[in-house]
């Protein structure tokens, strides 16, 4: 009887601080949550992809392009120990590209440890069209080798 | 209102035989299978850390402590050393069993230093209750058992409350319209470049083909996952918990199949939290193995306790 109820008070506070907490933490504070997860069914999404790049005086480099043009060409992230969605999060989410951000990019990458080696940073976007089709395409941002970093000259003046 | 969550409280918190072998072994299985998976998370986040550099989208603490911090001087790898060292101590002892608290705080310290890159993954929630669940237990509530049946209840509690918690989020945002199967076309295109980028490669699953061409499975797949999360709450109720926490193992089954997500982690807590294993278990021939082997019995069921007074098993 008595443990019931020390259960009870527990539960009772443990549930009024997951309250406050996500409510003044915009949703998210772990492990409380009001898992938002697949909530913005239909809206745009935003992910990242590595082009392996052979030849970078290629004419439609720094282009926009559907998916299926770069598909053959991906980097398989795994093999580098690059965690796909953190760099999906980075690239879709950073506002403002200065050189600390081009810097932690290069770290995630260690592209210093791979001479030879072009990778383009690929921003990725997904839409509904108004006939209901889904979209897909592929928008070059940086392109990186072992000793240089070349920004995307029709998005970064 | 006094009544109903009375009401909540009995069915959370009870067990119909709470000294049986089988109820002892039920709960110290959850407790074990959280600890040692969640070792997976602790040590894996311990030693990826280090190569993050910025900080992107600050989580939980890392509102008010500078969590950059532990990007470098191995501090994460410490943690992980410290989680399992506590964890281990909670586990197999009675007196320190509080350390679990701090364990949860380890835990919680180190998944928002992981996840400051802007990744809001909630594969280790569940996890998280459980763990909350044995600290608040070590801390404040006398004996194993109770402890243990503490964190049990907690856990469905929130599991419940979180996954209903998940449809109404999408009602918020999307209203009845959420189901609509071009939803579905669209995730599959964007699990499709996660899969893609990590492995190089992707094909269709034959369930992603099946919803992809036909718009009317892809909105009977959106509404059956729906109807699984917003009827989760009712898996507080014991005796009909089976029927729930069954759909919401469906729904994880579904996501796997159509997005290429599966949550282990917390798809097996709710299978070993979710079924009446301990009703199974007390009267398969395993009950009786495990009554004459003395050692388990003593260390890992916690036998020498006094058993339940008998007023704890009626209703408050």
């Amino acid at each position: 009887m008595e443990v019931l109820q020390k259960y009870k008070r527990l539960l009772i506070i443990t549930f009024l601080v997951n309250a406050v907490l996500v409510a003044t933490h915009q949703g998210e504070f772990w492990p409380f949550s009001i898992f938002p997860m697949f909530s913005q069914a239909g809206n745009p999404w935003s992910r990242g992809l590595i082009e392996e790049v052979q030849d970078s005086s290629r004419t439609d480099l720094w282009e926009i392009k559907p998916l299926e043009e770069i598909e053959n060409r991906v980097l398989t992230m795994e093999d580098y120990g690059i965690h796909e969605i953190d760099f999906a999060n980075y690239i879709s989410k950073t506002k403002v590209w200065d050189d600390g951000k081009l810097n932690g990019l290069r770290s995630t990458f260690q592209i210093d440890q791979y001479p030879g080696k072009m990778w383009m940073a690929t921003r990725v976007r997904g839409y509904l069209t108004e006939n209901d089709s889904v979209v897909i395409e592929t928008i070059p941002m940086f392109l990186f080798t072992a000793d240089t970093t070349i920004k995307n000259p029709n998005l970064f003046e | 209102m006094g009544t109903f969550i009375n009401k909540i409280v009995y069915n959370l918190f009870t067990f119909d035989e709470p000294d049986s072998v089988g109820a002892k072994l039920q709960l110290r299985f959850v407790e074990g299978y959280v600890i040692i998976y969640s070792y997976y998370y602790m040590w894996s986040w311990g030693y990826y850390i280090p190569r993050l550099s910025e900080l992107v989208l600050p989580l939980g603490m890392a509102n008010y402590i500078p969590v950059e911090l532990f990007y470098d001087y191995n501090l994460s790898v410490y943690a992980a050393l410290f989680y399992t060292i506590f964890t281990l101590i909670a586990f197999n002892s009675k007196k320190y069993r509080w350390l679990y608290a701090l364990s949860f705080l380890l835990f919680h310290l180190q998944y928002v230093v992981r996840f400051s890159q802007g990744e809001i993954p909630h594969s280790t929630n569940l996890f998280g209750f459980t763990l909350l669940g044995l600290g608040l237990g070590g801390a404040f509530i006398k004996g194993i058992r109770n402890q243990l049946i503490f964190a049990f209840g907690l856990t469905i509690f929130f599991a419940g409350l979180g996954y209903t918690s998940a449809a109404i989020s999408k009602l918020v945002a999307r209203g009845i319209f959420w189901v609509d199967g071009n939803h579905l076309w669209l995730w599959i295109g964007e699990k499709k470049i996660d899969r893609l980028a990590k492995f190089g490669e992707f094909e269709y699953t034959f369930m992603q083909e099946l919803a992809l061409r036909s718009r009317t499975i892809a909105t009977s797949v959106l509404i059956f996952g729906f109807v699984a999360e917003i009827c989760a709450v009712l898996m507080f109720f014991k005796k009909y918990r089976w029927i729930f926490v069954s759909a919401l193992v469906a729904l994880h089954f579904g996501i796997y199949m159509t997005m290429n997500i599966f949550f282990s982690a917390a798809t097996w807590l709710l299978v070993i939290i979710g079924f009446p294993w301990d009703y199974w278990i007390n009267r398969s021939s395993l009950a009786s193995v495990l009554n004459s082997n003395s050692f388990i019995m003593k260390y890992i069921l916690y036998q020498d306790e006094p058993v339940t007074d008998p007023d704890q098993r009626e209703e408050v």
